[in-house]
């Protein structure tokens, strides 16, 4: 049974998420396509939230009924390259194939062409093998461009890369943040 | 060049009383360099402004050439006629560098730029054994460079739409790249 939509939102990390962060960021299936490796121990996860997720310029919590089930970012560019960012997500084994990913990202981009002026492209690699992530960026309207070989590290070994992209006139779906 | 003719084709065509080979490029180097960086059908679709000053040249090479980690002069008969680099990255993207070069005008339609860009692929491959991946961005509208990577061996690999700001506007790139195993001539 699909979860009611109007449950999911997005927010800021709080150092009281800590628990259910673990959950998600210490399991190696939803780690297995990220290119990190699953949280160890709470004190990482709570430097990790303090040091890296609070600072980031849009680094957010998904949450069914406000409780911390996965995370999105978008990371901008600096200089020549703040046209353009980059989108990243994770979330829960326990809530995948419901379209809660796709709302989470659909949610990201009814706020970051606003939050970001100069940006007008969103981006994100994804390895071949991570079929549903690239089911999500083509059901939010990504455009795949091309497979970027031996592109970068990906947990140790070089790894060719799907690049997708979004542009702020290309046409998608935006859903409001409750 | 010199009343020599040039087959349209064909790599590193020039006869055989020319060579193109790649040096390091110096100080005294400076005024052969301000003739193609002060060319506005240069640097068109490089992300820096023609130099004016001979001044502005000289601190170019000392600061931005000299210390760069791989640069160098695109010599004829060992006289520099252009640059080509390679840019590194850190981290994850080790694995990859960005490759750049620039050609005086009069050089250009002789497949000089394929020929240096094949040259600093072997070298780059061999200095570099960390190096998976040479990559080259090119600028939807420079047909004449995206020509140049497709005869010195490199795939085609999309069209990043609105990937850069160049010049004040956002453009879209197309993206090359040469990995190790590829077939190099």
């Amino acid at each position: 049974m699909e979860i009611d939509s109007s449950r999911i939102s997005l927010r800021p990390f709080n150092l009281s998420d800590v628990d259910d962060f673990m959950l998600w960021a210490g399991d190696d299936q939803v780690t297995q396509f990220l290119r990190w490796n699953s949280f160890t121990s709470r004190e990482e996860a709570l430097t990790f939230i303090k040091d890296v997720s609070i600072p980031h310029p849009w680094h957010r919590s998904i949450c069914i009924d406000d409780r911390s089930i996965g995370f999105i970012y978008i990371f901008p560019g600096s200089g020549d390259e703040r046209c353009r960012a980059e989108i990243g997500y994770g979330l829960a084994t326990k809530y995948w194939g419901q379209g809660i990913t796709s709302r989470a990202v659909k949610m990201a981009l009814s706020i970051v062409f606003k939050d970001f002026p100069d940006l007008v492209r969103l981006q994100a690699h994804a390895l071949v093998e991570n079929k549903a992530s690239q089911r999500v960026l083509e059901k939010a309207g990504f455009q795949q461009e091309g497979l970027l070989r031996k592109y970068s590290f990906v947990k140790g070994k070089v790894r060719d890369l799907l690049i997708y992209s979004l542009l702020s006139t290309d046409s998608y779906q935006q859903t409001s943040t409750p | 060049m010199e009343g020599s003719s040039c087959k349209s084709t064909g790599e590193g065509c020039v006869n055989e009383f020319h060579e193109i080979s790649l040096r390091h490029l110096d100080l005294s180097d400076i005024d052969h360099f301000m003739v193609w960086a002060s060319d506005e059908k240069v640097t068109r679709f490089c992300t820096w402004e023609p130099y004016t000053s001979k001044e502005d040249g000289i601190n170019h090479i000392k600061d931005k050439v000299i210390p760069h980690p791989w640069f160098r002069a695109i010599c004829l008969d060992n006289r520099p006629i252009g640059a080509i680099s390679v840019t590194a990255n850190s981290g994850n993207d080790k694995c990859r560098g960005e490759l750049g070069y620039v050609l005086g005008y009069k050089y250009w339609g002789k497949g000089i730029a394929t020929r240096a860009v094949k040259l600093a692929a072997n070298t780059i491959f061999s200095e570099w054994p960390h190096l998976e991946r040479l990559e080259a961005l090119v600028d939807v509208e420079n047909v004449g460079s995206q020509r140049v990577l497709e005869k010195a061996g490199f795939q085609r690999e999309g069209v990043l739409r609105k990937y850069l700001i160049l010049k004040g506007k956002t453009r879209d790139m197309v993206m090359f790249s040469l990995v190790s195993s590829d077939p190099r001539t």
